[in-house]
Parts: C-alpha cells; sequence; structure tokens
C-alpha cells in the first residue's frame, strides 16, 4: 500500500493521454481544446511535484510554480483571442479559422 | 511527514463529513417528501408572470478584461507570499530581485490605467 | 500510512474521473466545473506529498481565477455548442488510437526507467526537514535568489499577458460621458457663475 512516485507518474501519464484525447474528440470547440491544454499542463505539475517530493528536492516545486504563471496567462490571452475572433466572425469553430490559409 | 499530513486531517474529516450531509439531505428530500411533478409546477417562477428573458443571460465583455486582469495579479500576490515568509533568509538580493518583479508590473499597471481599462463608463 | 494510500487513491480516480467528464460533457459549463473538481482534487494529491503551498495556490489561482475565466467566456459568448459537437464521434476513433498509443509510450517509459533518489541529490536543492522550515519558507528561500531569472521571466510573461489582453479585448466607445473628478474640482467661480444686473420688470 505504500505510495510511490510510480503511483503519481501514472496518474499523470493517464491525464496527459486524456488531454491530448480531449482536443481529437473536441476538434471544433475551442474552449474544450483550452480546457485540455490546461488538463494536460496539470498532468505535467503533478509529475514535477511528485519527482520534487520522492527526489527530495524542492527544484520541482519551483518549476511547478512557473508553469503555473505560464498557465494562467496562456488561458487569458487564449480566451481574449477567442473572444475578439468571435466578436469579429460570430463562430469560435476550428475550421473556420482558416483566413490565414494560402 | 505524517506529523504535515495529521494536522489536515480535520479538513479531510470536514470534507468527508459535507459529502455526507450534503448526500443525506438531498436523498432526505428525494424519499420524504411527494414527487408530483407537471409542467406548471417545473415552470420558472417569476413574481407571478412570464419570465422577459433566459435566465442564463449573456456578460459583458468588459467583466472579462476585469476578470484577466483580476488572474495577473492574483499570480503577482500568489508570489508576494513565499517572499514574505522568507525574506529573513534571502537578504537583500532577494528584496530587489522582488522590487524589479514588481516594478515590471507596476509598469503594466500604469499602462492599464493611462488606457481606461478600469474604468466602468 | 493506510489512510494516506486511501486517501491517494480517492484524489487520483476523482481526477481521472472528471477529466474524462471534462472532454466528454456536453454542456460546457459542466466541464468547467469538472474542471474545478479536477484542480481540487490535484491539491489533494499535492498536499499528500507535502507541497503545501503548490497546493494552496492551486485552488486560488486555478480554481479562483482560471476557471472563472472560462466560466465567464463559455456563458458570455452565445455559442450553438451542440452545432460544434458535431463529428465527435467521428474523430472517437482517431483520438483513441493516438491516445493508446501515446499510452503505451508512457508505460513503456515509466516501466523501463528506475528512479534512484541519490543522483540528483548532489545537484538539487534538498528539501529541509518539515519540523525546521515549512514548505512556503523553503520554496521561497530558492525562488527569488538562485532562480532569478525565471522568476524575472515570468514576471514579464504576466507583463505581457496584461497588456495583450487590454489590447485584445479592450473597445472605446463613442458618446460615453466620464466623469472627471479633476475636472469637476478645478472649476474656477469665473467660468461657471456669472452675476447680471436685471433691471425691475425687464426680465433677463
Amino acid at each position: 500500500m505504500e505510495i510511490g512516485i510510480g503511483h503519481y507518474l501514472t496518474v499523470g501519464a493517464i491525464l496527459f493521454t486524456l488531454g491530448i484525447f480531449g482536443i481529437f474528440l473536441n476538434r471544433k470547440n475551442v474552449i474544450i481544446i483550452l480546457m485540455s491544454v490546461e488538463l494536460m499542463l496539470l498532468a505535467v505539475n503533478i509529475n514535477l511535484v511528485g519527482f520534487s517530493a520522492f527526489l527530495n528536492d524542492l527544484v520541482g516545486q519551483v518549476f511547478a510554480m512557473f508553469i503555473l504563471t505560464v498557465a494562467a496567462a496562456e488561458a487569458a490571452i487564449g480566451l481574449a483571442i477567442l473572444v475578439v475572433y468571435f466578436r469579429n466572425r460570430g463562430t469560435i469553430a476550428v475550421e473556420d479559422i482558416n483566413l490565414m490559409k494560402g | 511527514m505524517e506529523q504535515l499530513l495529521l494536522s489536515y486531517l480535520p479538513i479531510l474529516i470536514f470534507i468527508g463529513l459535507v459529502v455526507v450531509v450534503g448526500i443525506a439531505l438531498m436523498a432526505g428530500s428525494f424519499i420524504i417528501a411527494k414527487q408530483e411533478p407537471d409542467a406548471e409546477k417545473l415552470s420558472t417562477y417569476e413574481c407571478g408572470f412570464e419570465p422577459f428573458t433566459d435566465t442564463r443571460g449573456r456578460f459583458d465583455v468588459r467583466f472579462y478584461l476585469v476578470a484577466i486582469l483580476f488572474i495577473i495579479f492574483d499570480l503577482e500576490v500568489a508570489f508576494l507570499f513565499p517572499w514574505a515568509v522568507s525574506l529573513g533568509e534571502i537578504g537583500v538580493f532577494g528584496f530587489w530581485s522582488m522590487v524589479v518583479f514588481l516594478g515590471v508590473l507596476t509598469v503594466g499597471f500604469i499602462y492599464e490605467w493611462k488606457k481606461g481599462a478600469l474604468e466602468w463608463e | 500510512m493506510i489512510v494516506q494510500a486511501i486517501a491517494f487513491y480517492l484524489f487520483a480516480a476523482i481526477i481521472i474521473a472528471s477529466a474524462v467528464m471534462v472532454i466528454a460533457a456536453r454542456n460546457p459549463v459542466h466541464s468547467v466545473l469538472f474542471l474545478i473538481l479536477a484542480f481540487f482534487n490535484a491539491a489533494g494529491l499535492f498536499v499528500l506529498v507535502g507541497a503545501e503551498f503548490l497546493a494552496m495556490i492551486m485552488v486560488i489561482v486555478y480554481v479562483g481565477a482560471v476557471a472563472v475565466l472560462f466560466l465567464f467566456v463559455v456563458m458570455m459568448l452565445d455559442i450553438n455548442f451542440v452545432e460544434l459537437r458535431q463529428g465527435f464521434l467521428n474523430y472517437l476513433p482517431v483520438g483513441a488510437l493516438i491516445g493508446l498509443i501515446l499510452m503505451i509510450e508512457l508505460i513503456f517509459v515509466l516501466t523501463a526507467g528506475t528512479v534512484t533518489p541519490v543522483v540528483p541529490a548532489a545537484t538539487g536543492a534538498p528539501i529541509p526537514a518539515i519540523g525546521q522550515v515549512t514548505n512556503t519558507e523553503a520554496l521561497g528561500a530558492v525562488l527569488y535568489t538562485r532562480y532569478i531569472y525565471l522568476f524575472q521571466a515570468s514576471g514579464m510573461i504576466l507583463f505581457v499577458a496584461m497588456i495583450g489582453a487590454i489590447v485584445l479585448t479592450l473597445r472605446s466607445r463613442d458618446g460615453v460621458r466620464r466623469q472627471d473628478a479633476g475636472k469637476q474640482t478645478g472649476r474656477t467661480r469665473a467660468e461657471s457663475v456669472e452675476v447680471r444686473k436685471v433691471a425691475p420688470g425687464g426680465g433677463v
């Protein structure tokens, strides 16, 4: 019953896979895609904290802190772009975002 | 480690208690009360007349901008906590490190103030 | 020890179940709420290994701010979500295939490598014993001095996010009359009041 690092890495791996899966599953809805990206970053954070605890090294937690910052900034900017896009085009479907296609 | 987790035990017990009480209340009202729903009973009630608009109205975009700015400053405060706790250890260098960080964000704050992002109209 | 193991399995199971619901829920509002649940339980996992500060920041930043931002956007935009879900089942096989491949690869990595706590002990910053220093203080001792470049970089990232959000979403509207307190109090008597001599019976 001893909880080791393998347990934490397994949770992280499953969560990361679910994030990838979610991106494929909801290919039209940008909001869910952004949420899936957040799930993947959470998986990375779980890995970092798990390693940090079981290797007795604080650096993992420091980096998890920075990832938290980047994730929040990414969500803010991503959703801002989404809002502006919706205001201009009236849709958020991914396949309609093709203005830069040659 | 054991000591640390023991200090969190009351929270765990509390969460368990909340779940039990919540489920008990919902299940209790479900079992004991008489359930005879019909269309009139389930319709939205708004002071005796038909509701004018959808309950889940749309927000104004300006709320969104306020929420984004809140996140930024929320993270800034999150970085302040460990700094405040360990200031005696990290000395002058750590102090000025945080002052530069705060300075950068203050520039952003002045920008949003001058742009009028904080005004409501 | 047994309580710890039970708590771990409980938190892990709820995280994974709510992650499944995030990507599979019909209503995006439900997705956001399940995302919040996942973050809460991740905070529980962090507490279990002693990363207290990160757990609390997780709750404050993610549940308090990021999830609310997602909720705002979902409720603010008038989107036909049923339409966006079309083709959900078409993408299922490809997504499942890629997810499965990734999962198998990750399992290979997890089972092939062994983690020995000896190697990084020489280079990293060891976690002090909990009795001496709290987790928050230990983090602060390295965050602002040894990792100052990353710390300043995250400050710049926040700065750019702030500017970007304002540039993207702020619109100045025409015909809006603002209150200007300085202008109000700065008015002088000469420009606001005029005394005129009125002849009796003459009117102004």
